[in-house]
Order: C-alpha cells, then structure tokens, then sequence
C-alpha cells in the first residue's frame, strides 16, 4: 500500500531535503481530519516508516537529530475550533490550530486562554501543548499541562485514545493528559485538545523596574520583599541587561513585572511598588497597547527559523529554584560579555524556568549553552536546548543527562510506540 | 506505642512474613491480630470491607522500600495508606493486602518561603501544612474537605480537590517534587529541590492522582503560596434551585474567578443543620451558594458588588457578606462538615462525585431528583457549582434489606447522568473500587487497555493496590497478554 | 496478663453472613449511636490515643468500627477488642470533632461494661478497683478516715506514681503575699459545715439556693477548692446547701466498664438531690459523668426518666456563675496564666467561653492562650494509673503546648490538676496548677482584705 492510497495526493507534498534545522520528512502529509492521521499513523507503522510531527514550525530546530524521517506529518491545515461553551469556560480545538486565531477568536467572548507561549502568531496548539510551553505569565497561570483538560491522541499504530474530558475537574483514571503534555510527540498525534479558560482581565499594566548595574545587589532582597507582600504580580520576570537594552531601550537588570485585575486593584499594586521600590530603581510603566507591544516582541525573541548569515543561534530553556534565576541571569550577562556570543536571558523569579537566545559564531555559542549548562547543573538545576541547528544539535546534548528513572520513560515510549515511529530522538536520551 | 498488649506472638498460622516485618520495622510497628486487621478493613468508603493481611507501619523511606521489596520478592500484595478518609475504596486491601500505613511519616522536613515550597513526609496532615507556615502569611492551597485530618501523600494519591481548587487548581497544579518508592523497591526522585519542568515525560502529573497504582510516595514538594491579602465570603439563600445554578453561569460569566462557588440544597442543608456545626441556614430554602472570592483588597469590593448584584437578578431570597473570620469560619466549618454531618439525618449515605459541564448544571440536578423519586432515597446535593463538582449524596439505611444496593445502583445512574452531559464520573474522590464499572461510562476498552498498559511500565507485577481504577477488561486483556 | 476465654455467645450457622450480636443482651450497646457514625474520619486528629500510635484501632472511628463488629458478630470480646475499648482516654474530643454528634463516649462506656461483663477483672486491677472504687470512694467515712493527702496516696498505690511529682506543691496555698488568707488544707467541707443545713448567702440580696456536689476527691484532696466554690457562691448571693446522701458520681466506676456500681451510685445521687433545683458542681469528670446517668438507665425506664430529670439540674460552677451574674473582682491580681480546658468540660459540657470569661474579669490576670488547649491531659480519672505509657505519652504532648513565661495553669478539673501538676514537676517547670474558682475566690478575698486594711488605715 501507498502513502496515495491512505490520503488523497493533494494531501502529499515531496519535501526538499537538507532543511537546516532538520526533522524534516521525504514527503510531508497535510492531515485534515484525525480519521486520517489515524490512516497515515496506521500506514506508517505497518510499513516501518518512520513520522515527524510539524505544527508552524517554530520548534524544529528543538531536539532530534535526524535530518528527515520518511513523512513529515504537518498538522497546519487541521485548524480550527471545534466547540466552545463560554458558561462552561472550555474550549476545544483542533491542534493545527495558531495561538493567536484562537485567542482572538476567545476575546470576542471576553475569554483567554492564560497562556503566554513564543510565537503566537505561528505557533500552533498542538506543539505548545506537545512542548508545553509556558511564558513569564507562568507565574500566576502555570504552563500548559496547568490549561489542557482533555485530549484525543492517535497511536502510532492509529488507535486513538481519549485523555482526560471536557470538565475543569477530572480524576478518573490516570491524568494521561500529563503524558501527552510535553512529550514532544513521541509518544502520539494529538488530534484535539481541551482547555480550560479564564476571562480577559478587566486591566492590565506592565511595570519595568529597573537597577543600573553598580546597585544590582539591591534588587534580589527587593524581590524578596515583593514576593512575600501581598501584591499578586502576574510576571515577575528578570532580563538580564542585554535583553533589558535590546526590549525596552534600558541597559540594566530589569523586572518586566506585569498586573491583570479589576482596574482598582491594578492602580493599588502600581502604586505599591511606586511607594515601595528603592529609590535606585527606575520604574517604567505600560499601558495597553505599549504593553501588548512589548510582549509581543517578547514572544519573538526565541529562533524559529535557520539562520540567514554565518553565525548560528541558539534558544536554552532552564529550570532551577525560582531565586537561583538571578544566578543564570547574572551568568547570562557575564557570557554575553565574554563568551564571543550575544547572550540574551529572562527568567521568571517566582516560578524558576529561564530562557536564554545566543547568537554568535558556533564555536562561541556552543561555549556559551555549555556553559548556561554548567551553571544550571551547579546550581542544582538543568538546562534543554531549544533552538539549535541540526548539525550543532549532533554535537550536543539537547536534553542533558538521562535521569535516574530513565527506564520509566524509556518503558512508557515502549508501551505507547514499541516500532519507534514517532517523533523518534527528539526527547530525552534519544526516546 | 503498643498498649495493654502481653507480647506478641506469631502463632502456627500465622507465616514467616510477619516475622520479617517485625526485623524491618520493629515488633511494635507491626499489626496482624484479627481486630486489629478489622479495624482496617475499608477507609472512608465502607461498602465494601475486607481484612489485610498486616499493617506495618514504617519511619523512613528505607523502612518503606525494605518492606515493598519484601513483598515484591515474596509476591505479596501490598498497598499504602494515610489517614483513610479516601472516599472511593482505595485503601482498602481487596487481595488481603499488606497495608504500609504511612501515618507515622509525618513530618513538615522544610519549608523555603524564597522558593515558595515545602517539604513533607507522606503522613503529614494537609491542614497542618497552612497552620505551621500561616503566621509567615503563607498557605498551602488545596483544601479537601477532610483536610483537617487527610494527609498529603493521600492527597497526591488521590489528586485531591477542594472548595478553593477553583481558582487555585488541584493538587496535580500544586506538586513540584516527589520521591517514589517503586513497586519492585527501587527509590526515585523525580522534581528535586522543586525544579520545574523535569525533563522527560510529566511523571508527576501522571503519578499525581494514580490512587497509589503506580508506586508509594515517601518524600513530597509542594508550593506554597501566600495568603491573598483580603477574603470575602457571600453567602446567598435561594427558593428556586434554578436561581441558584443561573447566578453560579453568571457568576463566571461576568469574569470573575472566586475562591470558591459552593452550593447545598434543601436536604444537604437540613443535614449540616441538624449536625455539630449549624450556622442557623433557614430549612425552607431550596438552596443556598457559598461564594468567596480573594485577591488585592482594592479590587474586592467591586466584585463582591457585582455578585451581589448576580445574585439578587436571580432573586435571590437572602444574601450577606461574611461579618470577620469567625463568620467566615462558621460557614465553612459547617460546609466543610457536611459529608459527615448526614450520619445525623440518615444511618448511612453514599456520596458520589460526578463531573459536569458548568452549563449543564440545572438539567443534570433535575435529573438527580428523579433518580432520587425512581429509588425512592434521598439525595442531598453539596458541591462545589464553580467547577461542576457534584456531590449527590445518597441517604439510606442498610439495615434495610436491599437498601444498601439500591444507594449503590442510585449513585451509578447519578454518575451516568454526569457522563451523560458530557462529564466525569469523579472529579477528586477517585475511583477506587467505588467506581470501577462506572469508568465504562467515560472510557472504552480500549482506552483502559491504554492506561494499564502504563501501570505496568511502573508495577508490572501489579502487587501493589491490585484490583482498584480499571475495570476487568482491562485485567482480562492484561491475562489474555500474558497467556499469549 | 492472661485472657484466653471468650465470654461470647455462640455465633449463627456460617451460610449467615451476619451473625448474632456477641455482647450480652442486658445494657446492649445503643446501634442508634454507631448508625451516626459514617467512618469519614474527621475524628483521628483530635483522638489523642490515634495521634500517639496512628493506629485506627486506636482511633474513636476505629472503637466505634470494633463495637460495631462485636454487635454484627464479626469479632468476639477478646483482648485485642478489650485494648482498643480501654485505651480509649474517654476524653470526649471526638464528639466535638464529629460532624454527626457521634456519641462515640457513650458507646465506649457501654462496650466496656459489656467487657467487664464477659471477664471480671482479676490481678492488681481487680484490687485496686475493689480498693478504690468499690472500697473507698462511694463512702464519705472511709474517704474522711483515709482523710489527708499522704494516706490517700499511700491506700491508693498513687504514691509510688506520683512520688517526687510535685503534688504536694499543687496545693495553692503560696501564691506570693497572699498566704494570710489561704484556707487550710484537709478540712473536707462535708465535714466543715455538717451542722449547717443551709450556708447562707452573703450580703442582703439572697438570688437562690443551690445544692452543691462535693465530690469525693475534690472533697478530701482538693477540700480548699470546695471551700472557695462555696465562697464564691455565697458572695454571689446564693445559699448552698450539701445535701448529706450524695455519694461518689460513680465516673470511675463507668469509666471502668463497672456500670453496675456506676447505676447504683447514680441512684443514691438523684435521691440525694431530689429536693435541689439546682446542682453545682467544679469537677469537670464528676459534672459530665452526672449530667450523663440517663445513660446508665436505657433498661430502666423509671430511673431513666429521673435521670434526664436530674441531669438538667446540674451545672459547672464556671457556667453557674456565668449564667447567673457574678461580681467582678475590682481588686489587681497581676498575674499570667493559661487556660487548660478539662476534657469533660469543654467536650463533655461544651463549657469553653465561661471559665476564660471569669478569668479575664479578674483586673491583672492576662489569658495567654495555649494551643490545642482541649487536648486531654493523660489524666482522664484513672487512666493515668492503668495506662501510664500512654497517660504519659499524652502529657508530654499536652506540655509541649504549654506557653512559657506563665505565673499558673487554670482549669476545671481535680484529675487534670494532679496529672498537669506531674507534667510542671516532670519538665522542671514552675507554674502553679489552680482551680479557676480559685482565682476568683483569692481576687474576692484580696479585695476584702484590703478593704478591711483601708478601713483599718482610716480608723487609725
């Protein structure tokens, strides 16, 4: 059997091979229904082919070092909403679905899905849920696996499964939501997701404060303070001097601390901080659309695309204890000084996942995110990369070393995809 | 501490194995004696009761994976246990179980405010949490309502709920570490020092919520989280149930996230009065919603403002605000109380735990009603509206003939009604044995084969909680699997 | 100890799955009160037994599991059953802890007669309870003879136990500058004010008569506090009467599963008091145990009836004097003290508001709150003698919550007063153990001696 016979050749696109960022697949296969996915699925195991997963795209440079499996399964024209019941808060969506059209599209109902992931404009459900993918909003909203309340997922040998449901609150079984969620498609094609939503805050304001580099010391036992007042900050996100320059014009450690709530309780937390920020520290607000702007170019930070002229780039996510993000972002300031490359970092004091962009000639980017590495690992943490090219992702680890229960993940990819089909070396210790 | 009791003797018919329990945890810490073993014959749910073989009850989590892998190498069936207040079964030892009883692990080992997390042994008592961290203005968020006596490995296990987890989600959203025994007596740790994100796959998420299937937790990181600077509680009578279930849509729908949205009905009402903690509810309402909402003091009145204004478009019959905490505290103790508070109206009860969609609320209650008029039971109604979390609670008396059955086939077809509109059949009791047979409801065949496809990656041999969460084709496919 | 017999009654045919009850059919554990219980388990953490072993046998759900079983013939009335019955401190923080009213005390009660039944005691218990129970508490001449405090100790086998212990500190006779006016120890006011019918109020306005229950410990050991009850009520205006029947309340005796003693005590005392409308009494044990006899007359309707009858009568001093009006001392006492709540007060009477009340009147007492200040003590009458482990385990518990820096320890209750007084000399600590009524008599007498001295001065 053909790959013609299980969709329609409309359907299937002969795909350039040597894509820098590899993942790619000899042919790509455009989806539209799960029944389908489900056929391809079934085709592919049956016949020993081997299926990458593709949303928009701005995750192939994260992980994998193939630079082509035989289909190249690209889920971007199995989009849409399917049902959304405003008094109920859920949402369900098809996963080629784009960020941005579903947020949109909840706006004119007064909802959102609390979620601040790169890319929107490009980046799919499907692969923020399959990354899970968070933002500096993780602070008070969590990442995805905190928003999807059910799944359906094809096998890879075209069962399909349903996980979790549509109710906010859902205990039977096992929480399969939790596999699916960040296993970077190794271990099915979500073929739909559920989410739970939150309405749109009636007010939001983002607040730069700012140290210059001489009274730096200061802001660590500021934040202390900050985060043991009442104050509910939505972000509270530390960019180390380069990213503060290249974002907001301010050359310094800056907080990109951000407030969502009835418009009274916005001006009361504005007006905290206005009476209870050091005098060294420099106080920018933004308002709506400035804000909306700066997030914006906040999402867009992370590479998606190879790059266009000789040096390489590279995107490192980190996770440490939540004040051990001053650490890497004080590591993240002395590399871009010193590493040859352009080191960019943010990191999220209250919920210690950090993100750091290199830019530079290979050779000083490597040195640099083995360096972001050493510190994580030192400090107790552990660093992924998350944007490299493919031949530089030959070179290094993306996930790191294997953890000690790598035999449990090892046995769950084995149960779920015992012909190794999916998404394969893409996930921790070549699963 | 052993009381009254001459030394113990391990007579003919008793095996070995108690021997080897008493070397690994210490004579005292050993319970075998038939009493004894009745006294642990269920936990909150008392349908279904059968005796362990011994409850051990170890220090440590070396004590611990000595004693699984004891039994892992003995083939002996084993299961873990806190407080027993689970209210679907899970702790019951179906396969005369050995119960590792985790109550005596039950220590708070730190508590890092920068970090915003804590870490506590399996035993430790949910509540005590939040009262050790509460002068530092800290809490710990999920509050089910046995938290005053529940442990928190009890919560993982069960992935506990909570009149608050509304706003601030269960107890999955609330785990950053975990350090597992395994069921062949390896230790793990996964999440240390609460680092986010572990790479691979979600195994807190799915151990979360596993109702001990997948191994027993020894060693738990939670967040914590600092108290909101105001509270405000509404508390709102209505004469019509429908009133009541539109100002909960309203509620949500004018965007605002309470605390807590709880709701009882008429009969739930005249059993938390009749109990040990009545608030003076007036007994002719048809309901009555229990709204609380927290934040930044600033923004709180603006929005108690607009529920009461909610409220009294859904003419409401009597609606006020919580005077101080001791008003507060009533209401919620008598809220909180209420499972319990039925044994004061009915000889025994059946509390079920059905999921429905927010929007769904007032057919699905009409529903209830008729399946309380077709089986002739009572069902009193206390649930948490904000997120759909039904609890019918199922009056009867089992020394009447049948009657027990009866509560239990009511209870099925309340779940079957929640399945029915799209929901849940548990939403933070678990299924237990309780509710076995009414995962067909939600799940096929198939998709119970894909979960204990997944247990047995973690607990091939399935020794440990054997028989609870998958009904038998599950099992049967799992046999046909290993004939093969 | 040796128990290898099984009391019990044959079990049905094995192809019933229910069996027969395996107690004794006279004075049968109530159903009505297991029914209540749904086994959620809000109860362990207020058990102090199931905190010190985390044992659910050894927890008021497990008891009431276990009393159950027994009736539904799933277990004999063997030693494991009699353990978890016994261990019971009957401390009743359950019952306030149940969100169903579960009357896990009175089943316990029950299900110990029904042991004590099925095997009589034998070996030391059965000489100390025949010593002191039967022997020695229900007879005023005996208790009287016995009279002081050291051969009191020495019968009872107490000295042994409380040696070194600090008992004999207790006596409240020291509180700095006051000892003019400390009464003495060891005049019983039985036998004080025999040839008294009626103690008349002080001051003109007379608001009423009460009867006044002695108790026989509080009345030989603790005679200084019966003095000062009878003195706070008489400068309240109220007339007290000592009725002479009355007899031991008979608490021990239930306690101890002997509940034929226990009714028969009970009946002396409601024939004691027929005539008193109302009946005050300032030990927390003896007051519940009284309010309690209806109980002890499920099988005898007639006695039941005025049983209920009597049990209204009777009243804690702390709620009397709460209830009734009392004067608030205008004197300073300017001392810091803590408030222990006697389990049979505060979870056997729901009286927590009142004795904490009388203390803040008193100007210069500051309150300092203890935690979990209704956890029992260990005390729990006799436990302490029959279960020391675990009487002690339940101490220490209770000593960890004591606040620091504290001139005495107040409370409602002789038997916590003993163990408490045990647990101030066991940590090296100091503070006094007092009757709450005290410091109300001390703030009324020091107000009155400075008065006298006033008047004195100005005379002079």
């Amino acid at each position: 059997m053909e790959l013609e016979e299980v969709v329609s050749p409309q359907q299937i696109m002969k795909t350039a091979q040597g894509h820098a960022l590899g993942n790619g697949g000899e042919h790509t296969v455009y989806p539209e229904t799960e029944d389908e996915i489900a056929r391809i699925l079934t085709y592919a195991s049956e016949n020993g082919k081997s299926v990458s997963i593709i949303g928009g795209g701005t995750k192939r440079g994260f992980g994998g070092t193939k630079d082509s499996d035989d289909i190249l399964l690209s889920l971007e024209k199995f989009a849409g909403v399917i049902e959304h019941v405003p008094g109920d808060m859920t949402v369900t969506v098809k996963p080629g679905t784009v960020m941005k059209d579903i947020q949109e599209f909840l706006a004119g109902h007064n909802q959102m899905i609390s979620l601040d992931p790169e890319w929107p404009e490009y980046a799919t459900i499907g692969g923020i849920v399959a990354s899970n993918s968070s933002g500096p909003k993780r602070l008070k909203y969590g990442s995805a696996r905190d928003h999807v309340i059910g799944m359906r997922v094809v096998y890879p040998d075209g069962r399909i499964t349903r996980t979790g449901g549509k109710v906010v609150k859902n205990v039977a079984g096992y929480d399969m939501n939790k596999l699916f969620v960040g296993s970077m498609g190794t271990l099915g094609v979500i073929s739909e997701i559920t989410l739970k939503l939150r309405p749109l805050p009636k007010q939001e304001k983002l607040v730069l404060l700012s140290f210059s580099k001489e009274n730096w010391e200061k802001l660590r036992p500021f934040t202390v303070s900050f985060l043991d007042s009442t104050i509910e900050p939505v972000s509270l996100e530390l960019m180390n001097p380069a990213l503060s320059k290249k974002l907001a014009d301010i050359e310094s450690y800056t907080l990109a601390v951000a407030f969502e709530d009835v418009e009274s309780a916005v001006a009361f937390q504005e007006n905290w901080l206005v009476e209870n920020k050091p005098s060294e520290m420099n106080m920018t607000v933004m308002e709506k659309e400035e804000a909306v702007s700066f997030w914006k170019r906040f999402t867009e930070l992370s590479p998606k695309d190879p790059s266009s002229s000789s040096d390489i780039r590279a995107s490192v996510k980190t996770g440490s204890k939540n004040m051990d993000v001053f650490h890497l972002m004080v590591e993240a300031d002395r590399l871009h000084h010193e590493s040859g490359a352009a080191v960019y970092g943010h990191g999220g004091l209250g919920h210690g996942v950090a993100k750091m962009y290199i830019e530079g000639p290979e050779d000083k980017v490597i040195t640099a995110v083995k360096s972001i590495r050493a510190k994580a690992e030192e400090l107790g943490g552990y660093a992924v990369i998350t944007h490299l090219p493919l031949a530089v992702r030959r070179q290094i680890s993306v996930w790191g070393n294997q953890p000690s229960y790598f035999f449990l993940l090892s046995g769950i990819k084995k149960q779920a995809d015992p012909e190794k089909i999916l998404n394969t070396g893409r996930f921790v210790g070549g699963i | 501490m052993q009381l009254m009791r001459r030394k113990k003797k391990v007579s003919a018919n008793q095996d070995h194995h108690i021997e080897a329990f008493f070397k690994i945890v210490g004579e005292k810490e050993v319970l075998f004696e038939d009493v004894d073993m009745l006294s642990y014959n269920c936990d909150g749910f008392t349908i279904h009761q059968h005796s362990p073989k011994a409850v051990v009850f170890p220090k440590n989590t070396r004590e611990v994976a000595a004693l699984v892998k004891y039994c892992a190498q003995n083939d002996l069936p084993f299961l873990a246990r806190g407080a027993g207040t689970g209210l679907s079964g899970g702790a019951t030892p179906l396969n005369n179980e050995v119960i590792i009883s985790l109550v005596k692990m039950k220590g708070l080992l730190s508590v890092d405010y920068e970090n915003r997390k804590a870490v506590v042994q399996p035993g430790y008592v949910n509540l005590h949490l939040t009262n050790s961290i509460s002068s530092k203005g800290y809490y710990y968020a999920p509050d089910p309502s046995s938290q005053y006596v529940c442990t928190i490995g009890g919560n993982v296990a069960e992935n506990a709920g909570g009149a608050h987890c509304l706003k601030y989600g269960v107890t999955t959203n609330h785990i950053l570490g975990l350090e597992v025994v395994m069921p062949n007596g390896d230790i793990i740790s996964i999440g240390e020092d609460g680092v986010p994100d572990s790479p691979g796959y979600d195994l807190l998420g799915l151990l979360t919520g596993s109702e001990g299937t997948l191994g027993v937790v020894t060693e738990i990181t939670v967040r914590i989280l600092k108290n909101p600077e105001m509270k405000q509680t509404v508390l709102a009578y209505f004469d019509q149930v429908e009133d009541g279930s539109r100002a909960v849509s309203d509620i949500i729908s004018a965007g605002i996230v309470p605390a807590a949205l709880e709701m009882m009905d008429q009969t739930a009402i005249e059993g938390v009065e009749e109990g040990s903690f009545p608030v003076g509810h007036p007994r002719d309402i048809a309901a009555l919603l229990l709204i609380e909402v927290d934040g930044i003091a600033a923004g709180i009145d603006e929005q108690i403002e607009e529920i009461l204004a909610v409220c009294r478009n859904n003419h409401v019959k009597e609606v006020k605000v919580a005077e101080d905490d001791a008003e507060r505290g009533r209401w919620w103790a008598n809220r909180k109380t209420g499972f319990g508070a039925m044994g004061a109206i009915s000889p025994d009860y059946l509390v079920q735990d059905g999921v429905i969609p927010r929007s769904r609320l007032p057919e699905v209650l009409e529903q209830i009603n008729e399946i309380s008029r077709k089986y002739e039971l009572r069902i009193a109604n206390i649930f948490h509206a904000g997120d759909g979390n039904l609890h019918p609670l199922i009056l009867f008396d089992s020394r009447n003939p049948g009657e027990t059955q009866k509560a239990v086939d009511a209870g099925s077809a309340c779940l079957k009604a929640c399945s029915d509109a799209g929901g849940s059949i548990t939403g933070e009791h678990g299924v237990g044995i309780e509710k076995i047979e009414e995962m067909r409801f939600i799940f096929s065949d198939e998709e119970i084969e894909a979960q204990t496809r997944i247990r047995e990656v973690f607990n091939p041999g399935n020794l440990l909680n054997q028989g609870k969460l998958f009904p038998m084709p599950g099992r049967c496919l799992e046999v046909k699997k290993a004939v093969q | 100890m040796s128990m290898a017999k099984d009391y019990t009654m044959e079990k049905q045919p094995a192809c019933s799955t229910k069996s027969l009850s395996n107690y004794f059919p006279e004075d049968h554990p109530d159903p009505a009160k297991w029914d209540d219980c749904v086994h959620c388990g809000m109860c362990l953490e207020a058990c102090p037994t199931y905190l010190e072993t985390g044992q659910e046998q050894h927890s008021p759900r497990g008891r009431v599991h276990l009393i159950h079983a027994v009736a539904e013939g799933e277990i004999k009335m063997d030693q494991s059953f009699s353990d978890a019955v016994f261990t019971c401190l009957d401390c009743r923080a359950c019952v306030t802890a149940c969100p169903a009213d579960v009357e896990v005390g009175g089943l316990i009660e029950e299900a110990r007669g029904q042991i004590r039944r099925a095997e009589p005691l034998t070996g030391w218990k059965k000489a100390f309870s025949s010593t002191i129970l039967e022997k020695l508490f229900p007879h005023t001449n005996r208790l009287n003879k016995v009279g002081g405090l050291l051969r009191f100790y020495q019968t009872s086998g107490l000295q042994s136990l409380t040696r070194k212990s600090g008992a004999m500190n207790l006596m409240p006779d020291h509180l700095s500058g006051m000892e003019a006016i400390m009464p003495n120890v060891g005049h019983p006011v039985r036998e004080k004010y025999k040839n008294m019918p009626v103690i008349p109020a002080k001051g003109d306005e007379v608001k009423g008569r009460v009867a006044f229950m002695t108790g026989c410990i509080m009345d030989v050991m603790f005679s200084d506090i019966n003095d000062a009850t009878i003195d706070v009520l008489t400068h309240n205006g109220s007339e007290v009467v000592i009725p002479k029947n009355q007899t031991c309340c008979g608490a021990l005796h239930v306690h101890a599963g002997d509940r034929d003693s226990g009714r028969k005590l009970a009946k002396q005392n409601i024939e004691a008091f027929s005539d008193s409308d109302t009946v005050v009494i300032n030990s927390a044990g003896c007051g519940c145990a009284l309010q309690e006899y209806p109980e002890l007359f499920k099988d005898e309707p007639e006695w039941k009836e005025k049983a209920e009858e009597f049990s209204e009568k009777i009243q804690d001093i702390s709620k009397y004097l709460y209830d009734t009006g009392y004067e608030k001392p205008q004197t300073e006492m300017k001392t810091r003290i803590t408030y222990h709540d006697a389990c049979h007060l505060a979870h056997g009477q729901g009286v927590r508001e009142e004795p904490r009340q009388i203390l803040r009147d008193i100007p210069g007492v500051e309150v300092v709150d203890m935690p979990n200040a209704d956890t029992c003590c260990g005390s729990a009458g006799v436990y302490n003698l029959t279960n020391p482990d675990m009487a002690n385990a339940v101490l220490d518990r209770k000593m960890e919550n004591i606040p620091e820096n504290l001139e005495m320890i107040s409370m409602g209750n002789p038997g916590c007063m003993l163990q408490m007084a045990m647990g101030v000399q066991k940590y090296g600590r100091s503070e006094r153990i007092v009757h709450t009524i005290q410091l109300l008599d001390w703030a009324y007498k020091k107000q009155k001696e400075e008065q006298r001295q006033l008047q004195t001065s100005g005379k002079g």
